[in-house]
């Protein structure tokens, strides 16, 4: 899917992307091409790009680009694939009941439940809200489960 | 006492001053120079007379000599000083122009207008000419006037010597002149002697009316065609201003004389010069002319150069009528379109930023990052103009809220940020590549201290 999305690979063009979306979502999605799940996300997210245009701007974040790993670093990034929201270069959370509210993790059930984060994301992000809450049901919400970090 | 105080205030208030900038009169005072429309305008004033100083630029670096009938289109209004500068006393193109940037006053009052209205002072050197330049041209000019036999004196009056032996001028001296006779229009039949003599065909620069009153005083047959030749006129519109371009091209023989139309100088390229001659020709002019075309054409001078320069784009092309090429209007005007297009665009792109901002007032002013979003649509709007560049630091980072934190998202940044510093410290601490000096005794040292000292006092 990467063909129908921009795929940043550099840290370069990341900063830029985030710097000049202005009064849109951003949606990264940090992943690699080869993983089965990060294609089924990008295939929601290429189909949904055009109906989310007038709020949100979609790229794609290749992981294993040597220039990105300051931003896996930085973003905490262990599982691929992680999606993240910023606003006006602010990162935006969202409190899905999992134990990461930094970012999505995992796939989307289908577009509309996409469309519908976003959607709330931006409506938090117009109200001055850092954190929303997630509007989907917790069936449809992918479960992981993260290990404490230096234990 | 109060009252009379009162009374001042209010005087104060109601003072109003015309702003040259946003031309309308105000009473904010010092107010004024912060307002949004006010910057957004200041800096489109400040480019507009940018373009004009472009020009001048050009003719800093290629000092031309300046013919008398054009020295009295060649003028400068200067906005910050509010005067006219002409040329009608001037040997070399945009002399006084140049001289003028370069002046104490013109600096005074540049600084006051970059005052006055809030402009950066680092942008102050930018609307003058520094004295290396200046001294720069000065040389340049010189070095043509000696170079240049027609430059002394012969710039008035035809001359009949350098017409006659054209084979043995010299190209690179007449290239410059080449510039100016080729919008000459005065009298263009007194080359039609040589071309018996030499049998060359010629390609007779354009000779192009200028301005709104020469619309109606075109007449075809002011000029002769070259025989054998064709000759082509067409007339188009431009931003409003009737202007209309002739020129008589002949392709049909191989070696291309070309011949001013004045008749005072007339040159013969050898082939084997030719194409350098070109060459030269076609980078000094255009280049200049694709950096006049992106500005639309602003200025008179623009007018003059670009207008000079579209007939020489044809000649590129070897092909001519008798082999089916198409004729040579169907590229310049097509070109003229685009460029047209182009600067419509460039005009127009600062209308949907304007819309934007009134969009972006109905938005949310306590919405999440509005003061970074205002700011920095301020910056890109710069970035677009060419005025600031987009530097912004390698090693920036968005503001985050990472998983394990607690506090404000600002700390994750440092706490990164530190983390970063940590890893290099144990991997490289090591290598760090140690620079070796040369050995300089203590003595010496004091010797030059003590030198310097004594010079001092």
């Amino acid at each position: 899917m990467s063909y129908l999305l921009t795929t940043l690979t550099k840290k370069r063009e990341v900063d830029s992307i985030i710097r000049d979306t202005i009064d849109k979502v951003l949606v990264l999605r940090f992943g690699k091409a080869s993983d089965a799940k990060c294609l089924q996300l990008d295939d929601i997210l290429a189909k949904s790009a055009r109906e989310v245009s007038k709020f949100c701007t979609i790229a794609l974040v290749d992981t294993e680009a040597e220039e990105i790993q300051v931003y896996v670093k930085y973003f905490d990034i262990t599982l691929v694939p992680s999606t993240i929201f910023f606003y006006n270069a602010h990162h935006m959370k969202m409190d899905s009941g999992t134990a990461d509210h930094t970012k999505w993790i995992g796939e989307f059930h289908r577009k509309q439940d996409f469309i519908d984060v976003v959607e709330a994301i931006f409506r938090g992000a117009m109200k001055g809200k850092l954190i929303v809450s997630c509007p989907l049901p917790p069936e449809r919400i992918p479960r992981f489960q993260l290990l404490f970090k230096d234990v | 006492m109060e009252e009379k105080k009162k009374k001042q205030k209010q005087n104060h208030v109601i003072e109003f001053e015309y702003c040259k900038v946003c031309k309308l009169n105000h009473n904010l005072g010092r107010k004024h120079k912060y307002l949004p429309n006010h910057i957004k305008s200041l800096s489109s004033f400040l480019s507009r007379f940018n373009n004009k100083l472009s020009d001048i630029r050009f003719f800093i670096k290629n000092p031309t000599v300046i013919r008398l009938e054009h020295a009295s289109r060649n003028r400068l209004w200067c906005v910050f000083c509010d005067s006219e500068i002409h040329e009608l006393n001037s040997l070399f193109a945009c002399s006084n122009a140049i001289n003028h940037l370069a002046s104490p006053e013109h600096l005074k009052n540049l600084k006051d207008f970059m005052w006055k209205n809030g402009g950066a002072m680092d942008l102050v050197d930018s609307y003058r000419v520094s004295e290396s330049d200046l001294s720069k041209w000065e040389k340049r000019c010189r070095m043509l006037e000696n170079s240049d036999p027609l430059a002394n004196g012969g710039a008035c009056g035809p001359l009949l010597g350098p017409s006659k032996d054209i084979h043995n001028q010299l190209i690179s001296d007449t290239k410059n002149n080449l510039e100016i006779y080729s919008f000459n229009s005065s009298n263009s039949n007194s080359f039609v002697p040589l071309q018996s003599s030499t049998h060359e065909r010629q390609q007779e620069f354009p000779r192009e009316v200028h301005g709104i009153a020469a619309v109606g005083s075109f007449l075809c047959d002011s000029f002769l065609p070259a025989a054998g030749g064709h000759s082509y006129s067409y007339a188009h519109g431009m931003h409003g201003m009737g202007e209309i371009i002739t020129y008589s091209q002949d392709y049909t023989d191989k070696q291309h004389g070309f011949l001013a139309s004045s008749g005072a100088s007339s040159v013969d390229c050898s082939p084997s010069n030719k194409a350098t001659w070109k060459l030269k020709l076609l980078n000094d002019c255009g280049v200049y002319q694709v950096g006049r075309l992106c500005n639309g054409g602003s200025s008179k001078q623009a007018s003059q150069s670009s207008t000079q320069s579209l007939p020489l784009l044809p000649q590129v092309s070897k092909d001519n009528v008798h082999t089916g090429a198409p004729p040579p209007w169907f590229d310049t005007v097509e070109e003229i379109q685009l460029h047209d297009i182009t600067a419509g665009v460039s005009e127009n792109g600062l209308a949907p930023s304007s819309r934007k901002s009134v969009k972006s007032q109905k938005l949310n002013p306590k919405r999440v990052g509005a003061a970074w979003a205002e700011r920095r649509k301020l910056e890109l709007e710069m970035e677009k103009r060419g005025e600031i560049v987009n530097n912004f630091d390698a090693d920036w980072l968005p503001n985050f809220g990472r998983v394990w934190q607690s506090g404000s998202r600002n700390e994750s940044r440092k706490e990164f940020q530190m983390e970063k510093q940590k890893l290099p410290e144990v991997d490289s601490g090591p290598d760090v590549p140690i620079v070796i000096q040369p050995y300089v005794s203590k003595r010496m040292r004091k010797d030059i201290a003590e030198n310097k000292d004594a010079v001092e006092t």
